[in-house]
C-alpha cells in the first residue's frame, strides 16, 4: 500500500502514514477512502463535544482531502488521470464537499509518492504545499496570493520544474471565499463543484504542486495487461468513446437534450431553447475548435482547445466550454452568443469558479431582476437581463472579486434568492445548483438530483445515459415508473468509478464486470462485479450517514417547486411535471432507507461500522 | 381492404458526424409516412449510403445504434409502427454522449 500525507496548516506540521489495506478493501480509494476519513473526523469532533452541524465550512475545523485511487496513474488503466477532492462540509451547501477533476494532477500526485493528501487546520498567511519526489514542504505563498489560475500554475511549474509536475490551485474566487469557487489544476481542469476552492482559500492554501516519477504498483501485471488491452479495445471500438466524444467533446449533447425538450432555458422556465443550434457542439467544432486535449492516460480525449478569434469577447486560447458550462452560462441565461459563453467560461477557469453554479446563479439573478425584485442600487449598473452577453461576462469577474453585485452572486443562487425574497427561483437541491437536464422531460435524473448526497448533481447517477442516449439500453425519459432502480445502481457504480479514481466516461463502454477485473488485477484482490457494487453501495450509504449528521434527510431529498408543480410549457414533454414522491418512495425501499436515513439493518448488511 | 398511404412532407435534421459527412443540417422530403420511405427519399438527395448509415435492411428497422427522434420522442419509446405525419420533424443523431 502507499502513503497518506497529513498536513496541519495551523501547526505547520507534516505527517506521513500508511494507506490502510483494511480501509482500502472496504472503500477502495479516492472518494470512498475520503468518505471513510470524513466519517472518522466527525466522530472525533463529536467525542470532543463538537456537533457536525456546528462545523464552519470556512473554519479551521473543516478538512480537505485530495485523493487518488488504485487505478490512478496506472499506465493502461483506461482514463485514470483523475483525482477526487472532498471536504467535511461545503460552504455553498452545508452538505459534504465533493468534486472530481482530470488533467495530470491525480497521477502526478501519485508519482510524487502519495496516495492522498489530508489538509487540516488553517494558516494565518498564504502558503503552498510542494511535494517533490516524496518530500513534502509548506512554503510561503505571499507572492502568489492574488494571482489568477494561469499565472499561479505557470509560476509554480517554472519554480519546481522537472517532469511529471502539476499544480492544483485556487484563483481570486477561492481567495475571496466565493461559495462556488473551485480548485483548478493544469490551467483549465477543475474540481468544480460544492465550493472547495473557498475551503482552500479559507485555509490560506494557495496551491499544491506535485512532482515525481515513482512507479505505481500493479499486483498481477500479466493479468492486468490482458484486461487492460481488452478494455482499451472496447473503448476504441465503441462509437461513443471511440468517435463521438473524441470528435465533438461533451458539447455535442446540446442539440439532443434540447430536441428531447430537456435543455433548461431562462432559469428553467422551459426545456426548449430556440437558439440551441447557435451554442451547440457542432457550432463549437465548426467555429471555435483548435485542437483536442486528453487527460493523462486517456484514449478518449474529449477536451476542447478553443479560441474566439476577434471581437469584444476575444480569447486567443482556452479550453472548453463543456456541455454543462455552455448550458449554464448560455442556455440558462438565454445568451446565444457563443463568443460570450466561451469568454465567460474562460473567466471561470482564470478566476477559479464552477461554471454550473456560476451560470445558474446569474440566471436566477436575471429572473429576479426581470421580475423587479432587485433594487437598482444593488445592481450598480449591471444590466442583468436574459440574453445580455456583456452582463454575463461582467457578472463572472464581479463574482470572483465580490465587486458590486458580485458580492451577492458569490453566495450562490440559494442565498441570493432568499435575500431577494424568492427562494423558489433558486434551481438547486440542498443548495447546489442543478446541471443541464430538466427532470420534467427526463424523470430519472430528477430522482438522482433529489437524492444525490452532495446536492443537485448529474454525475452522482447519470441516468441520462439510458433515458436519452440509450446506453446501456433505452428507457423512456418521460416515464417515472422503474427509474428508482436505475438511479440506485448508477449512484452505486459511480461511487466505484470515483473511488478507483477513474473517468465516468469509461462507463459508456465498460461495465461493472470490466471494473471488477481491472481492479482485481491492479490490487491482487479477487473482486467480483457484485462485490464492487456492494463497495459502491457502502460508500453511498456512509456518505448519507455523514449528511444526516448535518441535518439533511428526506425533507431535503426534493426538487425546486417549479419542477414539481409547473408543467413543462412546450416541447415533447409539454404538460409534464416531475413525479418525485412516487419515484422516491420506490427508491427509499430499494435503498433500505426511511425518510432519507439508512436503517441500522442496511448499515449492518453493508458492514458499515459506526 | 387496402390501406392507402398518403404522401407527407417531413423535415429531417442531421447532427454530429452525420451532418459533417453529408454537409447537410436539414432537408425536407416527401414520403409515404413510413420510416423507410422517409430514409429512401432522403437518400435520393444525400446519396445511397445514407440508407445503410441509419437503417438495418436485414432487420427491416432503423439501426439500433442510431438515435432517431420524431418530434422530440425517440422512436424506441414510441409504441407500434411509426407513421409520420405532415410537418413532422425527425432528428437523427449518431451514437453520442457527454455529461
Amino acid at each position: 500500500m502507499g502513503k497518506i500525507l497529513r498536513v496541519n496548516l495551523t501547526a505547520k506540521s507534516l505527517n506521513v502514514e500508511k494507506t490502510s489495506e483494511d480501509v482500502a478493501r472496504k472503500y477502495l480509494g479516492g472518494k470512498g477512502y475520503a468518505v471513510y476519513l470524513i466519517y472518522r473526523y466527525l466522530r472525533e469532533y463529536e467525542k470532543a463535544g463538537t456537533s457536525p452541524k456546528d462545523i464552519d465550512a470556512l473554519g479551521p475545523k473543516n478538512v480537505l482531502i485530495f485523493a487518488t485511487g488504485p487505478g490512478t496513474g496506472v499506465p493502461g488503466f483506461p482514463s485514470s488521470g483523475r483525482y477526487h477532492v472532498m471536504a467535511l462540509r461545503s460552504p455553498l451547501t452545508g452538505s459534504i464537499g465533493s468534486a472530481n477533476s482530470g488533467g495530470e494532477f491525480g497521477p502526478f500526485l501519485k508519482f510524487s509518492g502519495f496516495d492522498m493528501i489530508v489538509v487540516e487546520g488553517a494558516s494565518e498567511t498564504p502558503v503552498y504545499l510542494a511535494i517533490v519526489d516524496g518530500e513534502a514542504e509548506l512554503r510561503d505563498a505571499s507572492s502568489l496570493w492574488g494571482k489568477n489560475v494561469f499565472d499561479t500554475c505557470r509560476m509554480l511549474m517554472d519554480k519546481v520544474g522537472g517532469k511529471n509536475t502539476s499544480v492544483a490551485c485556487i484563483g481570486p474566487a477561492g481567495e475571496n471565499l466565493a461559495y462556488m469557487a473551485c480548485i483548478m489544476n493544469d490551467d483549465h481542469r477543475a474540481a468544480g463543484r460544492t465550493g472547495l476552492g473557498a475551503v482552500m482559500g479559507s485555509k490560506k492554501l494557495k496551491a499544491i504542486v506535485v512532482s515525481g516519477d515513482e512507479k505505481v504498483p500493479v499486483a498481477e501485471r500479466e493479468r492486468f495487461s490482458e484486461v487492460s488491452k481488452r478494455c482499451l479495445d472496447a473503448m476504441k471500438n465503441n462509437p461513443v468513446t471511440g468517435v463521438g466524444l473524441p470528435t465533438y467533446g461533451t458539447a455535442i449533447l446540446i442539440n439532443i437534450i434540447n430536441t428531447a425538450g430537456g435543455l433548461p432555458y431562462k432559469n428553467w422556465q422551459t426545456g426548449v431553447n430556440p437558439d440551441a443550434e447557435k451554442i451547440s457542439g457542432e457550432t463549437l467544432a465548426e467555429t471555435y475548435l483548435i485542437s483536442r486535449r486528453s487527460c493523462w492516460g486517456c484514449p478518449i480525449g474529449c477536451g476542447r482547445v478553443t479560441s474566439v478569434k476577434s471581437g469584444p469577447f476575444q480569447v486567443l486560447a482556452s479550453e472548453g466550454p463543456e456541455y454543462e458550462s455552455i448550458w449554464a452560462l448560455g442556455s440558462s441565461t438565454a445568451v446565444k452568443d457563443l463568443d460570450a459563453v466561451v469568454k465567460a467560461n474562460h473567466y471561470c477557469d482564470e478566476f477559479g469558479l464552477d461554471p454550473i453554479s456560476m451560470g445558474s446563479t446569474i440566471a436566477a439573478a436575471m429572473e429576479l431582476n426581470e421580475k423587479g425584485c432587485i433594487p437598482t442600487e444593488d445592481l450598480q449598473g449591471l444590466d442583468l437581463r436574459f440574453g445580455n452577453s456583456a452582463a454575463l461576462v461582467e457578472a463572472v469577474w464581479r463574482t470572483a472579486y465580490k465587486a458590486g453585485f458580485g458580492k451577492y452572486l458569490a453566495l450562490g443562487s440559494k442565498k441570493l434568492c432568499e435575500i431577494y425574497g424568492h427562494p423558489e427561483l433558486s434551481m438547486s437541491v440542498k443548495g447546489l445548483e442543478m446541471p443541464a437536464y430538466d427532470p420534467r422531460a427526463i424523470k430519472g435524473i430528477g430522482l438522482n438530483y433529489a437524492t444525490a448526497n452532495r446536492g443537485g448533481c448529474h454525475v452522482t447517477g447519470y441516468t441520462v445515459s439510458p433515458e436519452v442516449l440509450g446506453i446501456p439500453e433505452k428507457i423512456d425519459p418521460i416515464k417515472a415508473e422503474g427509474k428508482a432502480k436505475w438511479v440506485k445502481i448508477f449512484q452505486d457504480f459511480t461511487c466505484v468509478v470515483n473511488s478507483t479514481v477513474n473517468c465516468l466516461f469509461t462507463t459508456f463502454a465498460l461495465g461493472a464486470k470490466d471494473y471488477a477485473e481491472l481492479l482485481s488485477a491492479v490490487t491482487g484482490w479477487k473482486l467480483t462485479e457484485d462485490e464492487i457494487l456492494k463497495i459502491g453501495e457502502r460508500i453511498y450509504n456512509l456518505e448519507r450517514v455523514i449528511i444526516n449528521k448535518y441535518g439533511f434527510d428526506g425533507k431535503d431529498d426534493t426538487l425546486p417547486k417549479r419542477l414539481l408543480e409547473e408543467p413543462m410549457p412546450e416541447g415533447p414533454a409539454k404538460g409534464q411535471v416531475t413525479e418525485l414522491e412516487e419515484m422516491k418512495g420506490e427508491y427509499y425501499k430499494l435503498r433500505g432507507w426511511v425518510n432519507g436515513v439508512p436503517t441500522k439493518e442496511k448499515l449492518a448488511e453493508l458492514e458499515i461500522e459506526l | 381492404m387496402e390501406t392507402t398511404l398518403t404522401t407527407v412532407s417531413v423535415k429531417i435534421l442531421l447532427f454530429a458526424t452525420l451532418r459533417s459527412k453529408y454537409k447537410t443540417r436539414e432537408l425536407t422530403v416527401a414520403c409515404n409516412g413510413t420510416l423507410l420511405s422517409m430514409i429512401e427519399s432522403a437518400a435520393k438527395l444525400l446519396g445511397p449510403e445514407f440508407i445503410d448509415d441509419v437503417y438495418d435492411r436485414k432487420k427491416g428497422k432503423a439501426r439500433n445504434d442510431m438515435i432517431i427522434m420524431v418530434n422530440g420522442r425517440n422512436i424506441k419509446d414510441l409504441e407500434g409502427e411509426i407513421t409520420l405525419k405532415d410537418n413532422d420533424v425527425v432528428a437523427i443523431f449518431p451514437p453520442l454522449a457527454g455529461g
